[in-house]
């Protein structure tokens, strides 16, 4: 998958039509064959931009910044970014006439040592839903898995799964890399946050990992559209997409809802309700 | 369902770590102003005896409550926790326990699935007119988590508990 050329002549059309202010794509570090966001502003900076299977970044988080905020932003979408720009124009954060989309028809990306991500294997959506233009061929209808990791960690005793994911919590050292790098949470004061001592409840504990966590996947449950800036953003490299998956399976299999962002318009499966849903937990 | 350690004073995440004899559940009842909390006044109008160990918070709606209340609650103090609202259809503001059952089964499942037993919070629908149920509710609330020992969440620098 490489459609350096094609993302090229887009943006030197768009920016010789002046349709847009900013394009938001991606560029190598430099230094190896990873790649960055980097946001241009002119035509002279075309050949920075990059697309191929390093691009992993989701960059509907930069539609949230200063630099793109009141301008015509021209934009790159894979699959699951495309779900994300869905639910922030759902969740009017965003404007559609300020956007040029350019959808990716994605075949997956790739980690560091080449091999395809795991998401990225399990993926329902790898069209982009959202688009102006469309850029490589389009695949056929994908039916849904559980996560294969959700699924291992499932079957261990009650026990096991205390104590993995108190080496988790341990590890957390509330960086809040996590929720920055994160498209969809755009609060301006976080609730993890508003606490009365944040020299106690701020502080780098586990059980203050534990809360922040659990909160942050469960606010994000529904909407998350396991893009996974969370986790290439984590500097511990926390396992973050098992709390998101979990939560996706559960509303899956239980209120046989849409996954999130892909109808435009659909808020995500805790902002509607049916008659049919589960009761029997309750007393 | 995993199997509940018998002896009493054994947290069954971690029973390594014993608690001393005497100690009792602290449960937080989360209860909606229309139903529950109504409820709840008529099992005291109606001098039915329940369990001391439920400390009790009013709210206007079950959908009131964010999954983050149960998170912060079991984090600080609580063994357990008991959110209650109306039944179905009989909601004050027609629709909110609708929204808050899908919130409750995401949040307990999410729960059991970082190794907490899924019993540590519970969930009832209790009418006005139901003082006897909220009664029955509460006992069984309490005696689960009594079963099930106290919540040793990271304990090592939860010193407020």
């Amino acid at each position: 998958m490489d459609y350096t050329k094609q993302i090229r002549e887009i943006a030197t059309k768009l920016f010789t039509e002046e349709k847009i202010d900013v394009f938001v794509g991606y560029r190598t570090t430099g230094f190896d064959e990873n790649q960055v966001p980097v946001i241009i502003t002119g035509l002279e900076e075309i050949p920075k931009l990059i697309f191929n299977d390093k691009s992993v970044f989701n960059l509907t988080n930069y539609l949230k910044q200063e630099h793109t905020r009141n301008k015509r932003v021209g934009l790159i979408v894979k699959g699951c970014d495309s779900r994300s720009l869905n639910l922030l124009l759902t969740e009017n954060q965003v404007k559609r006439e300020k956007l040029f989309v350019i959808g990716i028809a994605c075949e997956g990306v790739c980690d560091d040592e080449g091999n395809k991500m795991q998401h990225c294997t399990e993926c329902m959506f790898p069209d982009a839903v959202v688009f102006d233009e469309m850029v490589g061929t389009t695949h056929d209808a994908r039916l849904y898995q559980v996560n294969a990791d959700v699924r291992e960690l499932a079957s261990k005793s009650l026990v096991e799964r205390r104590e993995y994911f108190e080496t988790v919590f341990e590890s957390c050292i509330r960086c809040n890399a996590c929720r920055h790098s994160c498209p969809l949470c755009y609060c301006a004061k976080c609730v993890i946050d508003q606490e009365t001592s944040t020299l106690y409840h701020g502080a780098n504990t586990t059980s203050s990992a534990f809360h922040a966590l659990m909160t942050w996947s469960l606010h994000l449950a529904g909407r998350c559209v396991d893009c996974r800036n969370c986790e290439s953003a984590c500097p511990m490299n926390l396992p973050l997409h098992l709390l998101h998956k979990q939560n996706e399976s559960v509303i899956y299999e239980n209120f046989q809802e849409h996954m999130a962002g892909v109808v435009e318009g659909d808020r995500g499966a805790f902002y509607k309700y049916s008659m049919k849903d589960p009761d029997d937990f309750i007393m | 369902m995993e199997t509940i350690v018998k002896d009493q004073h054994v947290s069954i995440e971690k029973p390594e770590i014993a608690a001393p004899p005497d100690w009792e559940p602290v449960i937080i009842g989360i209860l909606c102003n229309w139903c529950s909390y109504a409820g709840s006044d008529l099992t005291g109008t109606s001098r039915i005896q329940y369990p001391p160990n439920i400390r009790i918070i009013r709210v206007p709606c079950t959908s009131r409550v964010d999954p983050w209340f149960l998170i912060k609650a079991l984090q600080t103090t609580a063994d357990g926790v008991l959110v209650s609202g109306c039944h179905p259809g009989d909601c004050h503001y027609i629709t909110g326990n609708y929204y808050a059952r899908r919130r409750f089964l995401v949040t307990k499942k999410l729960l059991s699935f970082i190794g907490f037993h899924e019993n540590r919070i519970q969930f009832s629908w209790v009418s006005a007119a139901e003082g006897p149920k909220f009664a029955k509710v509460v006992a069984k609330v309490t005696d689960d988590i009594k079963k099930l020992g106290p919540l040793h969440l990271y304990k090592k620098e939860n010193f407020e508990k």
